[in-house]
């Protein structure tokens, strides 16, 4: 199997080794969980469909983004009418962007789980809740007694202490 | 609402339409409104992909297996188009408690002559779950929800998650703080929730004790559950219970052993007059502003001495003993060693925590001049040993090292740990061997050599690289890691030799 590097088996190895940055790409532009897990879907199958035209001595991620760009093209398009999707102006702008830092968010990302394990247990819940258990508003307006503005409020209040805890490590690296 | 709010919001689900355009405006305009919002959405990407991180819990209580290998092992080709495009469905989405980048759920923290059955374990090794059979000692588990478990030989324990585990037979004693409360023990006849606490849980023939030290046990048995607190004691077998103290005791003794063992060891070898310098990272803790690296090689050379830089201390090898950290770009040790040489053997104890630059300094001369050692760990997580001579006739530039390359020794297994790293090198045979824990791990004469050319030391730094040549691509070299020992000489040390430095200081 590893003779051939367009075999399925070599594209299941590269999809499952790249599928936290593909989802991260792809969530950039859509801000949505379920939208970015349905056009991470279809990004699939269309590397799937074109996996011969693949080219195993360049790297595997960025030719992958253009299929999932394209994808989430087609998602806008479908949604066209919907006011909570980005433009295609601002979308094309992030993806630019996005392409320039994607090293620096890589680090960003190493130094948020070193984050996490300073938090107090308090935050540590508030995390858990939201995004281990999945728990909706509703069920934390009710597990925290707190209201929907207060809650909200926290959670930005945490997430930002976070990012500026990484901010503050990569500057310690000297990287920022 | 500001740009951060808004994007929160967009994140969350939370914002209206004209917030959204809003949004949209700032982001055209501003390419740093675009950058906080890809900070802040790879932020949350990662979360929703990868929560236990943020909280260490993992819930599955299945064992996790990586993707690649479910499908390589339970796929047949037929499904595999179909489970591409459902890969990303089922896993992780719905499914969050499934631990994606290790199965790891324990690290084995301590052990004591520990001796197990079918796999060969170490302190420092992650635990994936599984049967773990100690035929013989002491042994430590670590859960990743923060439960403590001390085992004593002859003993068999199923470890089922972070949060859950059975013993089977033998002895142990559980630690578990508030943080990991809820943790399960299984054991014939009973199952032990544990609300925070420490017990001793003895299963000899499929019977089982357990005896409360402190806090709350709420047991499960046939019978309805029963909350046990501290002094209680359910069961029917023997109850000489596991005593934390004397074991941790025994660990302790034990390393203050070896510790002792190496530092009359270290007193006499310092006397060898092979050493141009000998660096044990010896701290006074009194001294606060003490940033001397003193040479210890007998008799003194003052002159060689070496300063600290950024550095600081840490543990060693053993509680007794400091070490040397490494961190951050401006970490090092600064010496000026005199002398011509005609041989070298280089020598340290190190732990590496990652291989994180392109060459990660060992040991380099300032600059790079003719007949100056540098040794270094490569990227790939190779020892790389070079020594540089450029003839005066020809123009700089070219390559004149003469380089020398293991084979990878820093892997994820060896991360993290006590190594011993030597490199020997003759200015006659122009041979270079390099070591690691003693194992010979490559031995090469380079294409360039030619017999008797002077060896230099002169200003340099361990950790670090003073003086990097104007222009260099790869300027930032710190080790990531720390050092406890260096032992520099001007003579290739034999095999044994090198051999004999591993085993004088070995961990345990």
């Amino acid at each position: 199997m590893e003779a051939n590097p367009h075999s399925t088996e070599a594209l299941i190895l590269l999809l499952t080794q790249h599928q936290d940055q593909l989802f991260r790409y792809v969530y950039s532009l859509l801000a949505n969980e379920a939208d970015a897990r349905d056009a991470m879907q279809e990004t699939s199958l269309a590397l799937f469909r074109k996996f011969d035209q693949y080219d195993a001595k360049r790297p595997f991620l960025p030719w992958a983004y253009r299929f999932a760009y394209l994808q989430v093209q087609k998602h806008r398009e479908k949604n066209a009418r919907s006011p909570l999707l980005f433009s295609e102006d601002v979308m094309d702008l992030i993806a630019h962007e996005r392409s320039h830092i994607e090293p620096l968010l890589d680090e960003r990302l190493r130094l948020l789980d070193a984050c996490l394990g300073r938090l107090t247990p308090k935050d540590k819940e508030l995390i858990t809740s939201r995004y281990a258990l999945r728990q909706s508003a509703e069920e934390m307006m009710q597990r925290f007694a707190l209201s929907r503005r207060t809650l909200f409020r926290n959670l930005e209040m945490l997430r930002q202490r976070l990012h500026e805890c990484v901010t503050l490590q990569l500057k310690a690296e000297g990287l920022a | 609402m500001n740009l951060q709010s808004l994007i929160y919001a967009k994140l969350d689900g939370e914002i209206t339409p004209e917030q959204h355009q809003q949004l949209e405006a700032l982001l055209r305009e501003d390419w740093q409104a675009r950058r906080l919002y890809l900070e802040l959405a790879d932020q949350h990407a990662r979360l929703l992909q990868q929560p236990q991180i943020a909280t260490g819990r993992l819930q599955d209580k299945s064992p996790a297996v990586t993707p690649s290998l479910r499908w390589k092992r339970f796929i047949p080709p037929a499904a595999i188009a179909a489970s591409i495009a459902l890969a990303f469905v089922i896993w992780p989405n719905e499914t969050p408690d499934t631990e994606a980048t290790s199965s790891g759920v324990a690290m084995l923290s301590q052990t004591m002559d520990a001796e197990f059955a079918l796999s060969t374990l170490r302190s420092g090794d992650t635990l994936t779950p599984g049967t773990l059979k100690l035929t013989h000692g002491l042994a430590q588990i670590e859960f990743f929800s923060g439960a403590t478990a001390l085992i004593e030989g002859a003993a068999e324990i199923e470890i089922i998650s972070a949060w859950e585990a059975r013993c089977v037979s033998g002895r142990l004693r559980v630690h578990v703080p508030p943080a990991a409360k809820g943790f399960l023990m299984h054991a014939p006849g009973m199952k032990l929730e544990d609300l925070g606490t420490e017990f001793a849980l003895n299963v000899k023939d499929s019977r089982s004790a357990v005896h409360v030290f402190e806090g709350e046990v709420i047991a499960h048995t046939d019978q309805a559950p029963a909350s046990l607190t501290e002094g209680m004691t359910l069961g029917t077998t023997a109850s000489d219970f596991l005593r934390i103290n004397e074991l941790q005791g025994l660990i302790k003794q034990r390393q203050e052993q070896r510790f002792n063992q190496w530092h009359s060891w270290s007193q006499e070898m310092r006397k060898d007059p092979r050493l141009i310098a000998y660096y044990t990272f010896k701290h006074w803790p009194d001294d606060r502003w003490d940033r001397m690296i003193n040479n210890f090689a007998e008799p003194l050379q003052k002159q060689r001495h070496g300063g600290a830089v950024g550095a600081q201390w840490t543990q060693g090898r053993w509680p007794e003993k400091e070490a040397l950290e490494f961190k951050r770009p401006g970490d090092r040790v600064r010496m000026n060693l005199d002398g011509t040489y005609a041989a070298l053997t280089l020598a340290c104890w190190v732990k590496v925590d990652s291989v994180d630059k392109k060459y990660n300094s060992l040991l380099l001369t300032d600059g790079y001049d003719n007949g100056e050692p540098h040794w270094q760990i490569h990227e790939d997580g190779s020892l790389m040993f070079s020594i540089k001579y450029r003839p005066a006739d020809v123009p700089k530039g070219g390559k004149h090292n003469q380089m020398y390359f293991s084979q990878p020794v820093f892997t994820s297994d060896s991360l993290g740990r006590w190594h011993h790293l030597a490199v020997t090198y003759d200015n006659q045979s122009g041979e270079v061997i390099q070591y690691f824990d003693g194992q010979e791990v490559s031995r090469e004469i380079s294409g360039l050599h030619q017999p008797g050319r002077d060896i230099f030391f002169g200003p340099c730094e361990i950790g670090n690289w003073g003086l990097p040549t104007e222009g260099h691509q790869f300027p930032i070299r710190n080790l990531n890691g720390a050092i406890d020992e260096f032992a520099i000489y001007s003579a290739v040390l034999s095999t044994e030799e090198v051999k004999a430095l591993v085993k004088a200081g070995q961990v345990e």
